[in-house]
């Protein structure tokens, strides 16, 4: 059976049926073409697959995608606005905080939830806030570079 | 991901009727960061999954000094520990559950959830049990208040009958109550508890400590609190308390730690947060 759901994804109210035993994530890659969340783990512990939900960050690997239904859901793709990057993306890619990509998505999203809460968060804070996600290959120094940059650039 | 049915009703009874109706069959979703990785990791395999957070009731947090605090079944771990009341009447709370997951588990995750999986390891669980919560549970033959001493039978096993649904937790108001939660564990952060402990201290005289992870429910440590009730915490006096604490700890090993170590660290832990209580 297909569950009629009704939510807001990047912006755009969007209409959609589903399955009830699809995750949110498998949805949104399958369904809608958004890849830039991934699966890592599946199980919550690494945050490739972060995305907003009514603001906040949480894994799409442990909703179900009939949970949407009624939210606010943005992912990576929405960030930018056409060719013009988030700022996010710009330090990311101006501190080189990335080097395979597969966990980026993720840790821009886990990010972005943070300063959307608080702007202006101390090392200490982005370090806790971005525990959740894993990286295996660049390590978190330039990724908290490139979230404090950002930081610095709110308190002006 | 096996085939289930999906209900989302927006009542208490209509909720009730159908977990009633599939019996064994059926589960409630919450916040569903465990139980969305059991299902798929076919550790269960449900008929039907009845996700509770349509029910507008169980999405409110309230404190009053008669009542206490109240928070309903889908308040997310991460409201819970920035709710205000929280923060100033129940900081050990707001303590452990920051500490189950990460932040993106926390925005979805709610305490009612972490009790009713009745892991013997639930962080959530230890301050409960020091502060003598009760949970207020919706039945078809009327409501009722379950204490969180009756409320975990066994691994992954609590009282609740088919077709009741927790409301909500309650914690009682203290006049005087510090606690303090600590938790061990293999990485600091987005790591299940090897040992998890809750000490409080009510009114100058009464000490309470819960354990998380050492038995096959988070447990009380009455022999420890039955020597501290009234007692001066001198050093000497702590020292013996977080021995004895050990004492109903019956831990097994795993993959998270041995058992020596665990009872290792209920003593540590134990003594570490008597000392910070003793200010």
């Amino acid at each position: 059976m297909k569950y009629q759901i009704i939510f807001t994804l990047n912006n755009e109210k969007v209409q959609h049926e589903v399955e009830a035993n699809k995750t949110l994530l498998k949805m949104l890659r399958e369904d809608f073409d958004l890849t830039g969340a991934k699966e890592g783990c599946g199980q919550g512990e690494c945050g490739a697959c972060t995305i907003l939900v009514n603001g906040k960050p949480v894994n799409s690997c442990l909703m179900l995608a009939v949970e949407a239904d009624g939210k606010e859901i943005v992912t990576i793709e929405g960030l930018s606005d056409g060719e013009k990057l988030d700022e996010l993306q710009k330090t990311f890619i101006t501190n080189g905080a990335l080097q395979c990509g597969y966990c980026t998505p993720g840790m821009i999203m886990t990010a972005k939830g943070l300063l959307k809460e608080n702007p202006t968060p101390t090392v200490d804070e982005v370090k806790v806030a971005m525990s959740g996600n894993l990286c295996r290959c660049t390590g978190y120094k330039r990724i908290i570079e490139a979230i404090m940059e950002v930081v610095e650039n709110n308190k002006n | 991901m096996n085939k289930f049915n999906y209900f989302k009703p927006s009542t208490l009874t209509e909720a009730s009727e159908i977990l009633r109706k599939y019996g064994e069959n059926a589960h409630i979703l919450n916040g569903g960061t465990d139980l969305v990785v059991r299902i798929r990791e076919d550790l269960l395999n449900p008929e039907a999954v009845v996700d509770i957070k349509g029910i507008e009731e169980l999405h409110h947090i309230n404190y009053n000094e008669k009542e206490g605090l109240t928070v309903g079944a889908c308040v997310s771990l991460s409201d819970m520990a920035h709710n205000e009341a929280v923060v100033k009447h129940f900081p050990v709370i707001a303590d452990s559950a920051e500490v189950v997951g990460s932040g993106q588990i926390r925005n979805l995750a709610t305490m009612v959830g972490n009790n009713c999986n009745a892991s013997p390891l639930a962080d959530t669980a230890t301050p409960l049990l020091a502060l003598d919560a009760n949970l207020l549970v919706y039945s078809p033959e009327g409501n009722k208040k379950i204490s969180i001493h009756d409320f975990f039978v066994g691994v992954r096993k609590t009282s609740l009958k088919t077709g009741e649904i927790v409301i909500a937790i309650r914690v009682p108001s203290y006049t005087s109550m510090k606690g303090v939660f600590k938790k061990a564990s293999r990485r600091k952060d987005v790591d299940l508890s090897t040992v998890c402990t809750t000490v409080v201290r009510i009114n100058n005289d009464e000490i309470r400590i819960a354990l998380g992870a050492v038995a096959p429910t988070p447990i009380r440590a009455k022999k420890a609190e039955g020597f501290a009730k009234g007692k001066d915490l001198t050093d000497e006096v702590v020292h013996q308390i977080a021995k004895l604490a050990v004492e109903d700890a019956t831990p097994i090993d795993d993959v998270r730690g041995s058992k020596e170590y665990r009872l290792h660290m209920v003593e540590v832990l134990v003594r570490r947060s008597l000392e910070e209580l003793r200010y």
